[in-house]
C-alpha cells in the first residue's frame, strides 16, 4: 500500500462514517468513487517482482582516474510489471556517469541491460544490490524488494615505475638475484682475491696481482641474489596531512605501490604492513600473484586512530624476517627515531622513504613573515630528526612529494654517495 | 494526452465548486476555485511544492462537497466534484513519476482511471436515485447497482483468492 491509498483511504472511512453518524445517504453515495480506489490493491495487487540480476565489471580492478565499465543485466523472469522502478544501491565515494535509476515497463520474459560508467579513487567498493519497487499504474499498491547482486570493484593506487634502487640488507636468500649477498660466489662485481686453487677457473686469473705477488692469485665475486623486503606504511591519522582535498597518505600509498611493483620485478619476497588503525599484514610472496596482493591490500588502506598505534613502538618486528630489508613509508614524527634505531639494532636494514609533509602543507598556505618562520622552524626539527635517523644508519630519503619519487630516489642516492665520499 | 486530461478535471472542479458554492458561499468558491486553477496549471510550480499541492487539493475538495452536501448543496454538484478532483489528482500523480512516457502506457492508463472513475460515479449516481435525489426510474438504478455489485463480488473473490491463494 502506498501514500496515496492511505490518503484515499483515510478520506473514504471520514465520508463513510460522517454519512453513518449524521445518516445522510449522499455522503456514502459521494464516499463510493473513494471507496473503489482504496480496493484496488486488493483487487489488482502488485506481485512481488521476480527479477534475475546480473552485473559485470570491466575491468575488476583498476587504477584510480580510470574508468571502469558495469553493465548491469535485468530480467523478468516472473510476471508482467507495469510499473518498475530499480535503484542500484551503489557504493559512497563511487563516482557514476549517468544516474542509473530505471523506472518502465517490464513485460514477462523481458531482458534490459543498461550501461555506466563509474569512476572512483583508491578504495574497495562492494556493490550489494538492486532496490525494485512495482506499483500499479494508478499508484495505490506497491511492492518492494532487494536483488542482490554482488561485485566487488577495487580502485588500485597508482604508481611509477622505480629505475633503481639499491638495498643491502646483512641476510639474503639463496636464489639468484639483484642484491649484493656479501658472500663470494658466482657474480658480476667485483669483492677481492685470494690465492689460486685448483678447480679455479682460469678466466678468473688476475694476472697484474700475480705478477706482483709472483702467485697465482684469483678474483672473487660477489653472489647477487634475492632479498626479503617488508614494506611498511605509515597509516596512523597523526602523521596525516590533507591540504584542499589532497592527502599526504594517499602519497603514501602510492610510494609504497611503486615500491612494490619494484621489489616485486627484481624478484625479491616483499611483505606489506599496513599500521594504523590496526595490523594489516600481507604475508611475503613472490611474482604477479603477490603483486596482486599488496595493491589489493593497498586499494583497502585507511588512516587509522587507534591509541595503541600511536607510537611505532608496537611494530611487530617477528613479523619480519631478521636481518632483512625494511622500507618504512612514513612522513616521520620524532618520537619514532628510537623505534627505528631499535629496528637497526636487531640487525634489519632500514630505508625510510618520507614524503615531505612541510612542503607539501606549504603550498596552499599564504606567504608571509608567519609562515616563513614556522616553516624554518619545522624544518629545523624535521632535519634533526632525519639527522639522528642517519647517524644510526638508517636510510632517509627525503621526498618532495610534489616530485616524482624516481627523481627524489636518484637525487637521494647522489646525496648518499657524496656523504660516504665525504 | 494525460496532462491535458488532468488540466480539464482541474479546472472542472475549480466549475463545480464554483457552482456549488457561488450562490451561498463566494469565499469558500474563490478560494478552493482558485486552488483548483492553480493545480491545473502546476507546471510552473517546482516539482516539491507541486508534490505537497497535490494531495491538499485532494483534501480540500473532498471537504468542501461533504461541506456542500451538509450545507443542503446539489448533492450531483458534490458527486462529480468528487470524481473530477479524484482525476485529477491522480493523473498528476501519474504525470509525476511517468512524465512523458510512451503512448501504449498512457492509454492502459486512462483506460482503467477512466473505468475506475466512470464506475464511481455511476455508482454514486444510482446511490443517489435511490436516495432520491436524482429523478430516475428505479430500472436503471437497479442496474447500475448490480454492476457494481458484480464487481463487487469480483473485488471480494480476487482478494480471497490472494489471500488463500491454495
Amino acid at each position: 500500500m502506498t501514500r496515496s491509498w492511505v490518503l484515499v483511504t483515510s478520506l473514504c472511512m471520514i465520508l463513510l462514517l460522517a454519512g453513518l453518524l449524521l445518516r445522510n445517504g449522499v455522503l456514502l453515495a459521494i464516499a463510493l468513487p473513494y471507496l473503489l480506489f482504496s480496493l484496488i490493491p486488493f483487487w489488482r495487487s502488485v506481485e512481488k517482482p521476480n527479477l534475475v540480476i546480473e552485473r559485470r565489471l570491466d575491468p575488476q580492478y583498476l587504477v584510480g582516474g580510470q574508468p571502469c565499465r558495469m553493465t548491469l543485466s535485468v530480467q523478468n523472469v516472473g510476471n508482467g510489471l507495469e510499473e518498475v522502478s530499480l535503484f542500484d544501491l551503489l557504493p559512497a565515494g563511487l563516482g557514476v556517469e549517468g544516474d542509473f535509476t530505471y523506472h518502465g515497463n517490464l513485460r514477462s520474459g523481458q531482458a534490459e541491460t543498461f550501461l555506466s560508467i563509474l569512476r572512483g579513487v583508491r578504495g574497495k567498493y562492494e556493490f550489494c544490490g538492486v532496490r525494485v519497487l512495482a506499483n500499479d499504474l494508478l499508484g495505490m499498491s506497491r511492492c518492494e524488494r532487494f536483488v542482490p547482486s554482488p561485485a566487488t570493484l577495487a580502485v588500485l593506487p597508482g604508481m611509477e615505475r622505480l629505475e633503481r634502487l639499491k638495498i643491502s640488507p646483512r641476510r639474503t636468500r639463496v636464489y639468484t638475484g639483484a642484491i649484493r649477498s656479501r658472500e663470494t660466489g658466482a657474480g658480476v662485481e667485483f669483492f677481492g682475491t685470494r690465492a689460486y686453487v685448483s678447480g679455479d677457473p682460469l678466466r678468473h686469473l688476475n694476472w697484474k696481482a700475480g705478477a706482483r705477488w709472483d702467485l697465482l692469485i684469483t678474483n672473487l665475486f660477489e653472489q647477487e641474489r634475492i632479498a626479503d623486503v617488508g614494506i611498511i606504511v605509515d597509516a596512523r591519522s597523526i602523521v596525516e596531512v590533507r591540504t584542499n582535498g589532497e592527502s599526504l597518505f594517499e602519497r603514501s600509498i602510492r610510494a609504497a605501490a611503486s615500491l612494490a611493483e619494484y621489489f616485486l620485478r627484481e624478484g625479491n619476497r616483499v611483505g606489506l604492513l599496513i599500521y594504523g588503525q590496526m595490523i594489516q599484514w600481507t604475508f611475503p610472496g613472490y611474482g604477479k600473484q603477490q603483486h596482486a596482493r599488496i595493491l589489493a591490500a593497498l586499494a583497502k588502506a585507511e588512516l587509522g586512530e587507534h591509541a595503541v598505534f600511536k607510537e611505532l613502538q608496537h611494530l611487530p618486528t617477528r613479523l619480519f624476517p631478521s636481518e632483512s630489508q625494511i622500507v618504512l613509508v612514513s612522513p616521520l614524527l620524532p618520537g619514532d627515531v628510537p623505534m627505528l634505531r631499535y629496528l637497526r639494532a636487531l640487525g634489519y636494514h632500514v630505508l625510510v622513504i618520507s614524503p615531505d609533509p612541510i612542503a607539501f602543507e606549504k603550498r596552499l598556505l599564504p606567504q608571509d613573515a608567519c609562515t616563513d618562520l614556522a616553516e624554518r622552524i619545522a624544518c629545523m626539527e624535521r632535519d634533526a630528526t632525519l639527522s639522528k635517523l642517519r647517524r644510526a644508519r638508517v636510510s632517509v630519503v627525503e621526498w618532495d612529494s610534489t616530485v616524482p619519487l624516481n627523481i627524489a630516489m636518484k637525487q637521494a642516492r647522489v646525496g648518499i654517495k657524496r656523504w660516504s665520499v665525504g | 494526452m494525460v496532462r491535458w486530461v488532468k488540466r480539464i478535471a482541474a479546472i472542472a472542479s475549480s466549475l463545480f465548486l464554483f457552482a456549488f458554492f457561488f450562490c451561498g458561499h463566494p469565499g469558500i468558491a474563490i478560494v478552493g476555485g482558485m486552488m483548483n486553477l492553480i493545480w491545473a496549471l502546476d507546471e510552473k510550480l517546482t516539482p516539491r511544492i507541486r508534490r505537497f499541492l497535490r494531495p491538499w487539493v485532494l483534501v480540500f475538495n473532498t471537504a468542501f462537497s461533504a461541506y456542500g452536501v451538509l450545507a443542503d448543496g446539489l448533492a450531483i454538484l458534490a458527486l462529480f466534484l468528487v470524481g473530477s478532483s479524484l482525476l485529477s489528482w491522480n493523473a498528476g500523480f501519474f504525470l509525476e513519476r511517468w512524465g512523458e512516457t510512451s503512448v501504449t502506457i498512457r492509454y492502459q492508463y486512462l483506460r482503467r482511471i477512466g473505468s475506475l472513475i466512470g464506475f464511481g460515479l455511476f455508482a454514486g449516481l444510482s446511490a443517489l436515485v435511490l436516495e432520491g435525489h436524482l429523478m430516475g426510474s428505479f430500472l436503471p438504478a437497479f442496474l447500475l447497482m448490480l454492476a457494481a455489485g458484480i464487481l463487487w463480488l469480483q473485488v471480494i473473490s480476487k482478494a480471497l483468492k490472494s489471500e488463500n491463494p491454495g
